[in-house]
């Protein structure tokens, strides 16, 4: 079994074949590691780059972080952080095959990360806009398995739908590993901070994340009630089951999530518009 | 009453709530709640970028899509979890708030 999962690992992380990374982000890379660079200075390599910065600024604009008028690359640094902008940017190009290939998922994707801006906000944690950003990453790891893997997708979906599986208890069963531990590999592989990797690899199996708990909490559950309200296609036709150790680690209660499904389905009527004007 | 997207917006349909600029209730509103839509005025609300407005009616319905057949399509999705005491709350909280805003009262009389 091993075997067959470093097999996998090394066909799906193999890089060149995997989307590109843009250049600018080794610079960026190198210099967000020195601690007397300025904002300035980062958002000036990354302006650098035209079409990148175009995307970083769309998704910037999206309802996942509720800002809307982020019209400068500098100015998206100052308002969501330099990791985000970093991670927006690494993750541009998954963003650009999903929008192409399934806009469900790119939907679902949106929904998420605006139900864990919500969720966060509502519970007044700190650095709201990462964890909004690792919700709108979740689910990575399922582009990259049907660009590397088309074939396995294609006994994935009939397995969900034979045997009535959630996707990654079909992942499981044909690679033997799940969407989101591709996506945790990816996310390492990238460099991402582990504020951001560890949600993505554990929004399945919050008991998993050790450092990042509440994070990882919050993205779960923002992937349920996404998936309760039908909103976008996330390949999963059931609503998953809500983990206890998430419940017990947000101290959420029936009143709050009362509260959180109103202001969701509220909000996602901006998301619906937001996904109509990209596709326009 | 129904929240929806101005790019769905279509002449005769009726404001039920002021429409504000920025989505925030402070400030003067830019149009009037019972204000008929025409396009030239969707068209001037859309550069004011205003982004969602709710209207009276529930006109972004598909067609078909009633309170039964939606909480049909939830069933469906919860099948796997009713019974999870954590999963069925969140249930019983969609089950609720479909019946409300769909329901024939739809939150009129609040406005």
């Amino acid at each position: 079994m091993d075997d067959k999962r470093s097999e996998l690992k090394k066909i799906i992380m193999d890089i060149r074949t995997l989307p590109t990374l843009p250049g600018v982000i080794n610079k960026l890379n190198v210099i967000s590691e020195n601690a007397k660079a300025s904002v300035q200075e980062m958002a000036r390599i990354v302006s650098s780059d035209q079409v990148l910065s175009a995307r970083i600024l769309r998704l910037a604009n999206s309802p996942s972080y509720g800002f809307y008028r982020v019209s400068t690359i500098s100015n998206a640094m100052i308002l969501l952080g330099v990791n985000v902008v970093k991670s927006l940017a690494i993750s541009s190009s998954i963003f650009e095959i999903m929008e192409k290939n399934s806009i469900g998922l790119w939907e679902h994707s949106l929904g998420a990360g605006v139900a864990a801006n919500l969720i966060a906000r509502k519970l007044a944690l700190p650095e709201c806009e990462e964890i909004a950003t690792a919700a709108l990453l979740h689910d990575i790891g399922k582009v990259i398995i049907s660009l590397k893997c088309s074939e396995a997708e294609e006994q994935i979906r009939c397995l969900i739908d034979e045997k009535q599986l959630y996707m990654w208890e079909a992942e499981r069963e044909i690679l033997d590993i799940d969407h989101a531990e591709v996506g945790g590999w990816l996310s390492k592989s990238w460099f991402l901070p582990e504020k951001l990797s560890e949600p993505i690899a554990f929004h399945h199996d919050v008991q998993r994340s050790q450092n990042h708990r509440i994070k990882t909490a919050v993205v779960h559950l923002a992937d349920v009630l996404i998936k309760a309200s039908g909103f976008g296609d996330s390949g999963d036709r059931h609503v998953p089951q809500i983990q206890q150790v998430a419940w017990d680690v947000l101290k959420m209660n029936e009143q709050i999530l009362a509260e959180l499904v109103e202001e969701l389905e509220d909000k996602l009527v901006e998301v619906r518009n937001f996904s109509l004007e990209m596709q326009a | 009453m129904q929240k929806i997207p101005l790019m769905h917006a279509t002449s005769g349909m009726v404001l039920a709530r002021d429409v504000f600029r920025n989505d925030s209730s402070v400030g003067m509103p830019v149009c009037g709640k019972k204000t008929v839509l025409t396009d030239a005025l969707i068209a001037r609300l859309d550069h004011l970028d205003v982004k969602a407005i709710y209207v009276e009616g529930h006109p972004g319905e598909v067609e078909g899509e009633t309170v039964e057949s939606m909480l049909c399509d939830l069933d469906l999705r919860f099948e796997k979890v009713r019974t999870d005491p954590l999963t069925s709350k969140l249930y019983n909280i969609y089950v609720k708030y479909l019946e409300n805003s769909m329901g024939d009262s739809s939150g009129r009389q609040t406005e």
